[in-house]
């Protein structure tokens, strides 16, 4: 996804979609929108730093798989904590 | 008994091949990979608990990261992804036998990882100030918890970088055999990886 892009333009991009989810925090009303951009912004962060900077776009495919589900996983289950907290509040009471 | 000792020459000389080493070069070592694993799933174990405290109690994470400071947060980010950035290039240049170059790059990387430990020491003192602790609420317990181990990470994460700079020094890495290097890069970028989604979590998402 980021083969083409020099190491040096990723970081640069990773410090722009910092800057974005700074802008995000001061401005943003919060909302499944706004929660969906910031996990999207993670999701492209983590893909960037697992295929380029540790370099596994290129190298062992199992690794690859967990790193890149990670990134996938964790956004995901942000989003649902927004859309659905009732349902998790109801599975994960004690009592 | 001459036979016997030829067959365990052929094994030293010519082993079978690792059924990882199929999938793909590991950068690094298996060990390292371990460890970065099993640290993942640790971070995840924290986000999980963070997600299901705010599916209990949303109020708090709403108001929470507005009490905390942004700017420290923000600024941690750039530091950490640019000591990630600086640690690539170090890799780069060992590659090319540029050890000079290398080892710069490696200063580089763990004056960044001073730099976080620095803002994140002067937010924890700044979040005292405004009377945020430990046990203010539900959402400053997990605040505290996750960014803490993600500090003690950082620490422990710069000093295996410090020690990656005197096996380059030293002759130990080149451009050959950089394998241990390469370890503790995978490892500095896992820290990264953990703070890329600890920062949006606690200070940006409301």
């Amino acid at each position: 996804m980021f083969e083409r892009f020099s190491i040096d333009h990723i970081w640069l991009f990773l410090m722009l979609l910092t800057l974005i989810s700074a802008a995000l925090a001061e401005t943003a009303t919060p909302g499944l929108l706004t929660t969906a951009a910031i996990a999207t912004i993670i999701a492209i962060k983590g893909r960037m730093i697992i295929d380029r900077f540790m370099e596994l776009a290129t190298a062992n495919r199992h690794l690859r798989f967990a790193m890149r589900l990670y990134f996938y996983v964790i956004p995901l289950l942000m989003v649902m904590t927004w859309a659905f907290p009732e349902v998790i509040a109801r599975f994960t009471r004690l009592h | 008994m001459s036979e016997a000792t030829v067959s365990i020459a052929d094994t030293a000389v010519d082993p079978p091949r690792p059924v990882a080493e199929a999938a793909g070069r590991i950068p690094g070592n298996i060990p390292i990979w371990v460890g970065i694993l099993s640290e993942m799933t640790e971070f995840a174990m924290m986000f999980i608990a963070l997600f299901i405290a705010r599916a209990h109690y949303p109020e708090l994470f709403h108001a929470g990261p507005l009490r905390l400071n942004t700017f420290a947060g923000t600024l941690n980010t750039l530091v950490l992804l640019t000591s990630s950035y600086c640690v690539a290039k170090a890799m780069q240049a060992i590659r090319r036998d540029a050890r000079r170059a290398c080892v710069r790059w490696l200063w580089m990387a763990v004056v960044m990882g001073g730099l976080y430990l620095v803002i994140k020491t002067w937010e924890y003192h700044w979040n005292s100030s405004q009377g945020i602790h430990t046990d203010t609420d539900l959402f400053f317990t997990v605040y505290y918890y996750t960014t803490f181990n993600h500090m003690l990470h950082v620490g422990w994460g710069s000093a295996a970088v410090l020690w990656a700079i005197a096996g380059v020094k030293m002759g130990t890495f080149d451009r050959e055999n950089h394998a241990g290097l390469e370890a503790v890069a995978v490892y500095w970028h896992m820290i990264d990886l953990a703070w890329i989604i600890i920062f949006p979590l606690l200070y940006v998402w409301r």
